[in-house]
């Protein structure tokens, strides 16, 4: 039995570990110039060996959903004369320096063997914003690929992906340590992950953060007949068997509808991030907003946001005052705390069981004065009970806790 | 130690024994051999005198801090396969290094890279462990090793249970890597471009366990580390192997088959060892007609509950899965009362990491006095010292035997090793003839890295790594015409004289380094509504004949019936019983040849060879009573029918057999041929009797003849079946000697099998035999 039929035959007994493929029928033919020029794109050759570029211009003024591309100079401004650390800000950078960079893959795992067939940025030109699109027309000439792409990114200073820090770049560094014997070096770029934002900013509010969904509820950009991009890598390896430009059409146009995206993402989260206009967002953002400040140890700007929160006398003022109890205890403003957080007891009949505890520890320990202490305690643990009837295995150690705590207070009130 | 006063009546053969103190492992000893009831049944009472040291003062090149650690430890020389192996690797060779267990192997390796690393602190070493639960404890050996020397080496493991954060410390700055095969091909190698300066400074590629990766597992290591040393040249480094081996026959082969480079053995084992009682003992015969034996499961765990009363901490080996379930039932009941349940455990292939890893501890600890363990533990897990150790039936092969045998006094002492034969033909065999097993060399551990399905998958794996470029090799396979159809299954794509990977699937995610079928069965306890969990795992082949709806399957002690086994979905449900049987089911094969690669006569008779397909089907299962083994109920087992595409040996005996014998007795002394070929078979190519299996049909389908099979039991063959069709001759004078020196009159469980109202199947067996061996068909 030769081999090839042993082979076909394991293969129907279902022995060999199946990956799924789509039978397409092989075509010779190479390159289509005039094909890949109805796309706007032109091959670009190093030493006799040819990858695509695809190259687009738009004017400055271009609205792309909500925003003009222009809009970014604003927001750049902003960022530098807020003069505040944030992982969005781009404060010392001018805006050709950012590099609005996306992939396309053959696979969606990361791992060496998954090749990315599309490099894709935009970037902004002196009077215009270009799309550039670095294709690989064939594995073999991987390193034309990287070569183009250093040739015209080597200058820029910062990425702006969505999930590029964990998929994209480090899928980048992976095919370049393929080639590194014949190449230079990588840049050392800053990153801004918009991913990171989103969640933050949108995680509970919508069905999921992908980018198209971003892009339709939060930056009024609406996707007509757009290719998903997890059909990337079936439609890749059709092109790999028929060499056909146009099987690449739809990847071409949604890769440059992704990075086009990015800059209106960026503008619509910086201003979110820098406004304290009240129509700017919504409570819950800028609810989000605030935390996002908190965890970066920005507390001047957290507790802005909070106040506005307060000021708009929405329901999520009792978390604002509540947060901001915790910001003022912080920097040991005993009072500031203590009238934050009573304020939200007095507003609100369900106020977290910690916010009772953090108070009665201050009139404890700062103050003195137990009998407020103990009120407290007496109140936390209530609530903490009635929390507790829903669950089925109350915490024993949560109940010795309070129970110590209530005990110490009554032996010093009783001295 | 004095034992509280109670006089506590023992009664299950009408004696008494009053425990007044505990007694010494000397004392049960001598006692067993006065007493008549015991001594009656040794056949053998072997003692294995102590040895000494035999050591060589430390090579003048090994650093003053290592030196200098060794010697507060105590140590002042090392043991000659030490000094021999360090020499060797210094000077640059690939070694494989074999001696019995708790001789300071580890030291062949730990010392010749440690000295590099005091020498380049760039160099980097990969330590492969064959399980994770090996590398865990190597590790912290290993640790406190230069914890002492007061070395800047790092070292750690990387498995699935390294934190993300440490991950990136190992592959960035790790000197010594800690992992496992299975690490290697799915975690390690796919993302070999994180591990840049890993590979560029790797210099070590240690082995341990080499004789654990044989058959199956072996043929996918073999292609793993074939993969390995392609990334190590593409980063430009050439790493030497350090393979260490307990006893097998041919461990030079095997290690050189495994990576493909010439090796250097060293067996020059300097280290002492203590005196070991090696005792065969034959249970008595219960039914002298039928030549029954009483139960080796109810004897070992009789024996062993004398040790363990008396605290002795005792090990006992048990076949099967089932078996160890069985024994652990039995003795959590008869200790519970006296040491608590918790002082004896269980320890097998389907328990859960974590699990297996507690009991590990305890042992280690002294928490845990008693294991009842499959062969998983054979592996050299550091569990401490254990004094004695009970074989339940003979393991199959004889350095298995040694392997479990190994687990008492480790650490030199007094120590014994009980073998408990059980009834069938190959224990009783060896526990008549002592003297086969003691003189006899060790068995020959095969892999068949070729193996084409293997093969396959890894050449897939291999490509999504780095492309393949024309003219390249992997190891000795031949790989173009693969190539050539991985394209043509557009899975690769070719291309100025390269393969590219060209698929969005991660191959090594697809494919298990252990299992022949690519999925488990995940068992899943829904005795709590609302709590279910699941409590173990087992490959698809087995839980035909474990997993059938109405199955017992025994967890930890406890009884499970499955509620319902959903095949595609690979799921069984169990809930948790209290019932006095366990189950037994049979599994109908039929076989036909595809292609016949070999031939040769033997007079009539013909030994074939080549390639098969087998169909396997659960029929019916059996429940069977605890203490007394009677059959109580059998039931229909409905799962679907399992192809194997594999290799196979056969017998072809001539057609005119029918006539003369008739199809009756022909029938039976095909099935009872069998039976005693299954035992002898695996004997002679040493693996498992799970992995050949032995089929019998009175008219093949491709020739008409009465025939009986061989065949592996993984798709494509790994070499077994090739083996006896090698030896063929040898096998059949050896099942003949077997059947011959058995006692009974006409055939009984420790030959061909228990016979019915005399059918003849002792006498139609050797006749067969003899007409195989080129003899005379008539009846003498």
């Amino acid at each position: 039995m030769s081999l090839k039929n042993k082979l076909q035959r394991f293969k129907e007994q279902g022995h060999l570990s199946q990956e799924s493929t789509k039978k397409i029928v092989p075509s010779p033919q190479i390159l289509h110039e005039d094909k890949w020029k109805q796309l706007q794109a032109k091959p670009y050759t190093v030493d006799g060996e040819h990858i695509v570029l695809r190259e687009l211009c738009f004017p400055l003024h271009t609205r792309h959903g909500h925003y003009r591309f222009e809009q970014l100079f604003e927001v750049m401004e902003a960022w530098a004369e807020a003069g505040m650390t944030h992982p969005l800000s781009t404060a010392d950078r001018m805006p050709r320096d950012l590099l609005f960079f996306d992939t396309e893959t053959t696979g969606l795992h990361g791992g060496t063997g998954n090749t990315i067939f599309l490099l894709g940025y935009s970037r902004f030109m002196d009077d215009h914003v270009v799309v550039r699109q670095h294709f690989l027309p064939a594995p073999e000439v991987e390193l034309v690929l990287y070569q183009s792409f250093l040739d015209y990114i080597h200058d820029a200073k910062d990425l702006v992906t969505y999930n590029g820090k964990a998929f994209d770049w480090p899928q980048v560094k992976t095919r370049h340590t393929l080639l590194r014997d014949s190449i230079a070096a990588l840049p050392v770029f800053g990153h801004v992950d918009l991913l990171h934002g989103a969640r933050r900013l949108w995680k509970h509010e919508l069905p999921s953060c992908r980018l198209s969904i971003v892009e339709k509820e939060k930056l009024g950009i609406h996707r007509e007949s757009d290719v998903p991009g997890a059909m990337a890598p079936m439609l890749y390896f059709e092109y790999m068997q028929q060499k056909d430009p146009q099987i690449m059409e739809g990847i071409l146009e949604h890769n440059e509808k992704d990075v086009l995206s990015l800059i209106t993402l960026y503008i619509h989260m910086s201003k979110l991030v820098l406004s304290r206009e009240q129509q700017m967002s919504s409570i819950d953002e800028r609810f989000e907003i605030a935390r996002w400040h908190e965890a970066l140890g920005a507390d001047a700007h957290a507790l802005d946001h909070y106040r506005v929160i307060v000021r708009s006398g929405d329901r999520r003022k009792v978390h604002a005052m509540a947060a901001m109890g915790h910001i003022y205890k912080k920097q040991k403003c005993w009072e500031k705390a203590v009238a934050a957080w009573e304020y939200a007891m007095k507003e609100s009949a369900h106020v977290p069981e910690e916010i009772y505890v953090e108070t009665a520890k201050i009139y404890e320990h700062q103050y003195k004065d137990y009998e407020k202490a103990l009120h407290y305690t007496q109140r936390a643990m209530e609530v903490w009970r009635k929390k507790s009837t829903l669950l089925r295995y109350p915490a024993k150690s949560e109940w010795n806790a309070y129970q110590k705590r209530i005990d110490r207070l009554q032996k010093r009130l009783n001295k | 130690m004095i034992y509280t006063a109670n006089i506590h009546s023992y009664n299950r053969e009408k004696r008494v024994i009053i425990m007044m103190r505990k007694q010494t492992m000397s004392e049960i000893l001598s006692q067993l051999q006065q007493e008549a009831r015991f001594s009656a049944n040794i056949v053998r009472w072997e003692t294995i005198p102590a040895r000494e040291a035999r050591t060589v003062s430390f090579p003048d090149t090994l650093d003053s801090r290592i030196r200098e650690t060794l010697e507060k430890r105590g140590i002042t020389s090392l043991y000659t396969h030490q000094a021999t192996a360090y020499e060797a690797v210094r000077s640059g060779k690939h070694i494989v290094a074999v001696t019995p267990t708790a001789s300071g192997k580890s030291m062949c390796y730990h010392l010749p890279i440690l000295q590099t690393l005091t020498e380049d602190p760039q160099a980097r070493a990969l330590y492969l462990f064959p399980t994770k639960a090996l590398a865990q404890d190597q590790k912290s050996e290993l640790l406190e090793l230069i914890g002492e020397m007061g070395l800047p080496i790092k070292s750690e493991t990387y498995d699935g249970d390294t934190p993300a954060n440490i991950r990136q410390m190992v592959r960035k700055a790790g000197n010594i890597v800690i992992t496992n095969p299975d690490m290697l091909h799915s975690a390690i190698l796919p993302h070999h471009t994180k591990w840049v300066s890993f590979f560029e400074h790797l210099k070590f590629i240690v082995i341990d366990e080499l004789h654990t990766y044989r058959g199956v597992f072996g043929s996918h290591v073999a292609n793993v580390i074939r993969r390995l040393k392609r990334i190590c040249k593409f980063y430009g480094s050439k790493p030497q192997f350090i393979c260490t081996s307990a006893t097998i026959a041919n461990p030079r082969e095997l290690a050189e088959h495994l990576t493909e480079e010439p090796m250097q053995l060293v067996d020059n084992n300097g280290a002492p060892t203590g005196v070991k009682h090696f005792i065969f003992y034959n249970p008595p015969v219960v039914n002298p007609q039928l030549n029954i034996r009483r139960s080796a499961t109810l004897e070992a765990r009789d024996i062993t509950e004398r040790f363990l009363l008396n605290g002795i901490q005792t090990i006992l080996f048990a076949r099967s899965r089932v078996r160890v379930e069985i024994l652990l039932t039995y003795l959590q009941e008869l200790i519970k009362r006296k040491l608590g349940p918790k002082t004896i455990q269980g320890y097998r292939g389907g328990y859960l990491p974590s699990q297996r890893r507690a009991i590990e501890k305890g042992l280690r600890d002294g928490e845990i006095i008693g294991v009842v363990s499959t062969n998983a533990l054979e592996l050299g897990v550091d569990i401490g010292q254990l004094q004695v150790c009970v074989i339940t039936g003979y393991p199959g092969s004889v350095a298995s035997t040694w392997q479990q045998a190994g687990r008492a006094g480790r650490r030199q002492g007094e120590s014994a090793v009980i073998l408990v034969g059980s009834s069938s033909p190959l224990d009783q065999y060896v526990i008549q003839h002592p003297e086969y097993f003691l003189e006899r060399s060790p068995e020959t551990a095969r892999i068949n890295p070729d193996n084409l399905i293997i093969l396959v998958d890894h050449l897939k794996c291999a490509a999504y790594e780095l492309p393949f470029s024309e003219g390249e090799t992997f190891g000795n396979a031949e790989i173009v015409e693969i190539l050539e159809f991985l394209t043509e299954e557009q899975i690769l794509h070719f291309s100025k004289n390269k393969w590219f990977w060209m698929n969005d699937s991660f191959p090594a995610h697809n494919i298990s380094l252990r299992s022949a079928s690519q999925e488990n069965v995940v068992i899943v306890d829904i005795t709590e509504r609302g709590e279910e969990k699941v409590i173990g795992e087992m490959d698809r082949f087995s839980s035909l004949t474990l997993l059938h709806e109405e199955a017992i399957y025994l967890h930890q002690g406890r009884q499970y019936q499955v509620e319902k086994l959903d095949y595609e979905e690979k799921k069984a449900f169990v809930r948790e019983v209290q019932v006095d049987y366990y189950t037994d089911a049979n599994l109908a094969v039929s076989l036909k040849v595809l292609e016949q690669d070999e031939r040769r006569m033997s007079q009539e008779t013909e030994f074939g060879y080549g390639e098969v397909s087998v169909h396997a089907m659960a029929t019916i299962f059996k429940k069977i009573k605890f203490e007394t083994h009677e059959n109580i109920g059998s039931g229909p087992i409905h799962l679907p029918e399992e192809e194997l595409h594999t290799n196979a040996a056969w017998i072809s005996f001539p057609e005119a057999l029918m006539a003369s014998l008739g199809k009756e007795q022909l029938e039976r002394g095909l099935a009872g041929l069998s039976h005693v070929l299954r035992h002898v078979a695996p004997l002679k190519v040493m693996c498992d009797p799970q992995d050949l299996h032995v089929v019998p049909q009175r008219k093949a389908i491709h020739t008409g003849q009465p025939s009986i099979f061989f065949y592996d039991r993984y798709p494509g063959g790994i070499g077994l079946s090739e083996q006896v069709y090698k030896e063929m001759e040898m096998i059949l004078s050896q099942a003949e000697h077997l059947i011959a020196s058995c006692s009974c009159h006409s055939g009984c469980p420790s030959c061909v099998g228990a016979a019915e109202d005399d059918g003849g199947e002792k006498e139609m067996a050797l006749t067969l035999l003899r007409v195989a061996q080129g003899g005379n068909m008539h009846v003498s």
